[in-house]
Order: C-alpha cells, then structure tokens, then sequence
C-alpha cells in the first residue's frame, strides 16, 4: 500500500521511538516529541509498539490506496476521513481512496497519525526516526520531513479488524494548570536556595523559540554560581541554565553533551506535556523526587496494560 | 547516591538517569578513569542499559525504568568496582586508543582564520601550523554532532577563545581550535571556534560511524591543495 503525502503542514516527519545507543558518537536521541500521544496512536491502529507513524504540525492530508487502520492521537485532535469529522483516539477504517486529515487545534502542537503495517522506510542506526541537522532517517534516509508527493510504502497484507477505543477520561491530559514535575539533579547544588525558591514559584511562558531540540521559556531569571563547566551529556527533560537565566528544556532532537549548567530534569511523563505547549502559554514547576517521577511513571505504564487488556 | 573510588560525584539526571563524575588531579585523568569506566559497563551488555555517554570528565547512564532504577544501578556500579583487579587491568590498558593521522590543507581559503589567530597569539602562519600539527592529542568526548570529538590538548601559545559572534556556516571538513581544545567539523554547521584548515576525509562513514572515537589518539599532518584533492572523500 502507498500512502500518499497530499499536503504536508507545517512539519510533517516520520518518527518512531526513537535511535537507541549512538548518543556516544553523538548521534541524538530523536523519537516521538509526544510519547504518550505516539504510544496510543499505534495501540490503537493496531500495530506493535515502536511502529513509525507520522508526527504532524500544522494541517497534513494523506491518501491511502488502499483499505487502511488508522489512528489520530495528541492534543486538541481534529481529524476528518473525506470531510467527515472522525474521532480521534479511536481506529479509523479509511477505504482506498478516501483523503484524510489531521490537525491539532492549537498551531505548534503535534497530531500523531499511524497507519497500520510494516513501514518499509530505512531504519539507519536502528530507528526511522527523522533529524534533519543529522541529515539521517525519513523516506530516503536523508533527514526530510515529509514532502507533499511523497509516498510511504506500508505493507498491509491482512487487516486486523478489531476497533480499538480509548475512552474520553483516559486521553492523555495536557492541562497546564498543574506544574511539570522537576527532577532536581545535575549542577542542582549551584543554585541557591533562593534561586531554585525562584523557580518553583514563578510563572514561566513558553517563548517562539521552541523545537525538537529545546524549549526556551521566559520568566524570573534564575542563575547558577557556576560560571565555566566542562561540556557533560544531556539527557531527555534536562533544564539548562544559559547566562541569560531564562530556562532552556532539552528535547527529543537536543545535542548530546553541553557547557551550560543544569538545574535538573523535567520528568518523562511532563516532557509530553511541555511538548505540546504553543508559544505564549505559561507553565510552572514543582520538585519531585527521582523515586516519586519513576513511581508515576510506572503507575502510568500500568494505566496503559490495564487499559489494552495485556 | 554517595560516591566511592574514582567517582567523586554521582547526581541524579532525570528518573531514568545518572551523572557519574570522575576524580583527578588533570583532566587526563579524570577522562582516563571515565574511559575505563565506560569500557567496563559497556562491555557488559547490560539489557537495561540504553545509553552510556562518556565526555571530559562525567558518564551519563540511561537506563530501562521499566526494569531497573538509580539505587540498582548504583548497586551495580558498587560491584563492578568491588573487582578491583578488572579495573587495575583496564588501569593499565586505558591508553590503547586508535591513532589516526589527520591530513589538513592548512589555510584553505573558505576555512581560513590564520590571520586573526596570528593577531590573537602574536604567532606566524607557519608557527601556528607547526604548533597544531606538532601534537599528538586526545579525543575527550565525542557529541554536539554525530562524529564531532573535542581533542585536546592545544599548545597554550595557541590558545584563543572562541569567535564573539558565531559563523552561522562553517565547512563541512573545517579543523578549528577554541582555548585547549581543537575539532574537526564532520558536517557543515554553525560554529565559533577559529579555523586552520580543511580535512579532506569523511569523519561518519556511509553506516553512521564515527571515524573519531573517544581514547583514540590523532595527530594533524600539514597537506598541499593538491594533495587535498586527490585524498577528498565527497
């Protein structure tokens, strides 16, 4: 089956769980800026964990030709088959031929489209995952996002039919009323107490200067007493510090080592959250504990199980 | 988490991760022990480990939460170096990176900062040329880009910091110095290191490997233009 790119949106890439085990030659990390979101799109159209699927900015039109599984996922979902509106979050019997489409409501956020199959895409240091700085991943392995005129080549040889549903109480919660959960770790002993205080009780808006490698934010500065560091690793959620004291979050896509100091990570289960956020909206922080964020996030993966019955 | 051995600092990088930073009086050591560290965890093939990335002085693991957390890992690290004699035995072997000869076109005219380091150093052209090809350095980390590796260490004569306005394009091949460190450039990028020369080999090959790896040794070898373009790899 070929899947047919009609329009591309804004951004439109081919993402799966991401490059695992190359970060030490410097290769990032990449995968699904939205993990929750990309877990349930590919549950629910009925493929194995890890399948590639598409991660949309802006508003994509594709065309299958043939019968295909779908399913739309991530924040403020709008997805149409032919016009018609669709419920995301739930399998889409698409016949051959139909046009459909997916957008999120709120321009910057990412829609999640899988498609049920083998993707036949190349899979460079084991993932299909898109990094254009990299020049690596996508269709021809050269880092593109999708194109309009691309064609996805899915094998499909004999549809699963089962309609899988995620109800409405269980969608992935992007309300940003709660804090993002911060890890407190790295250079955490060279921010005082005033200026971690800082931190936790300001507001922070995030900036137009967001992507798949960081969130800058904006807000009370906050400032390390580290002036010069030698370059270090960084991993997903890390806050770094830069002079300016406005708060970078480090991404899917970041560089693997960096100079500035870090105050510690936003957990995994809130990296999603912020993902999703679009400039001008505000978000703010509460510390938790390593053993607490794992403890949540391990509660959340049983959430997951319980609700697909494994 | 308290540290033990050569590690002087073990710090919390998320719920799924943890910073190691290695005692030592220079960096080399410190970046001695970090290799031997990396070797030793790496060569286990641990399942739950997802990334070991070693740089100057620091390893971050990242582990499957799923199957293990930080107190198991710091268990585990306590036991590997509870085996002092495996660790004595990479003691002695830490220094058997790979040596690579570098070819350089020094002075390449689209990578060419020779004059403003003379103005910054008080060198000559042919000064500064001699000093960078006259050490053999070491790869500290590899990282900010596939096959990037920081080497060090530079000749202090030639120390200068980096540009006060970043290049917003700096040559795929291009061979830089910034303070005591010095790099090669494996994709065109926006840089603010000052640049000697062009390189005309490929530092990630066709399979995304990267020909610089951390430990190895590289020294830089002073070609003519000629000699460039007969060594170019595309």
């Amino acid at each position: 089956m070929k899947v047919s790119v009609e329009q591309n949106g804004l951004l439109s890439l081919i993402i799966d769980s991401g490059r695992q085990g190359k970060q030490h030659q410097g290769f990032c990390q990449s995968g699904p800026m939205d993990e929750e979101a990309y877990w349930w799109a590919n549950y629910l159209a009925g493929n194995h964990e890890g399948t590639p699927c598409i991660e949309v900015m802006g508003r994509a039109e594709f065309i299958c030709d043939a019968n295909a599984h779908m399913a739309a996922t991530g924040r403020s979902v709008l997805c149409t088959v032919n016009g018609q509106s669709v419920s995301p979050f739930e399998t889409i019997f698409a016949k051959s031929g139909d046009r459909v489409c997916i957008e999120s409501e709120h321009m910057g956020s990412k829609a999640y489209l899988a498609i049920q199959g083998k993707w036949c895409v190349p899979t460079p240091l084991t993932s299909a995952s898109t990094v254009s700085r990299e020049a690596i991943g996508g269709l021809e392995n050269k880092g593109l996002p999708l194109a309009a005129g691309d064609k996805v080549n899915i094998e499909a040889p004999t549809l699963r039919s089962a309609h899988r549903a995620l109800a409405t109480e269980h969608w992935p919660q992007y309300d940003l009323s709660e804090p993002l959960a911060l890890i407190l770790g790295y250079q955490e002993a060279s921010f005082s107490a005033l200026n971690k205080a800082r931190l936790f009780s300001s507001e922070y808006k995030v900036t137009n200067n967001i992507n798949r490698m960081g969130y800058r934010l904006s807000g009370t500065p906050i400032q390390s007493g580290i002036s010069k560091m030698r370059s270090e690793a960084i991993h997903i959620g890390a806050m770094q510090i830069p002079p300016d004291g406005q708060p970078i979050v480090m991404m899917r896509d970041r560089q693997t080592l960096g100079g500035y100091p870090k105050l510690g990570s936003v957990s995994l289960l809130d990296v999603n959250r912020l993902a999703q956020t679009v400039p001008g909206e505000t978000v703010t922080f509460i510390s938790q504990h390593y053993d607490d964020a794992r403890a949540a996030f391990l509660l959340n993966w049983q959430k997951r199980l319980r609700l697909t019955g494994e | 988490m308290h540290p033990f051995g050569d590690i002087k600092q073990i710090v919390p990088a998320g719920l799924d991760a943890i910073l190691l930073y290695f005692a030592g009086d220079t960096v080399d050591i410190a970046n001695a022990r970090c290799q031997q560290w990396q070797h030793a965890i790496s060569n286990l093939k641990l399942p739950w480990l997802k990334e070991c990335v070693p740089a100057y002085d620091s390893l971050l693991l990242s582990f499957d939460a799923y199957k293990v957390d930080s107190h198991y890992v710091y268990q585990m690290l306590r036991s590997l170096a509870a085996q002092e004699t495996t660790m004595s035995k990479r003691n002695a072997c830490a220094d058997s990176g790979k040596a690579h000869e570098i070819p350089v076109w020094y002075g390449a005219e689209t990578a060419n900062d020779l004059a403003l380091v003379g103005q910054k150093t008080g060198l000559s052209e042919q000064s500064i040329i001699d000093a960078h090809s006259s050490m053999t350095y070491k790869v500290y980390a590899v990282g900010f880009a596939p096959g990037f590796a920081y080497m060090g260490n530079v000749p202090e004569a030639l120390n200068c910091a980096r540009l006060e306005t970043p290049r917003k394009q700096v040559p795929k091949g291009a061979v830089a110095i910034a303070d005591a460190q010095t790099a090669i450039y494996p994709s065109s990028s926006p840089g603010g290191w000052h640049l000697l020369g062009l390189c005309p080999l490929n530092l990630i090959d066709t399979s995304h490997n990267a020909l610089l790896k951390v430990g190895d040794n590289v020294t830089f070898a002073p070609i003519s233009e000629q000699e460039f373009r007969d060594l170019h790899e595309g």
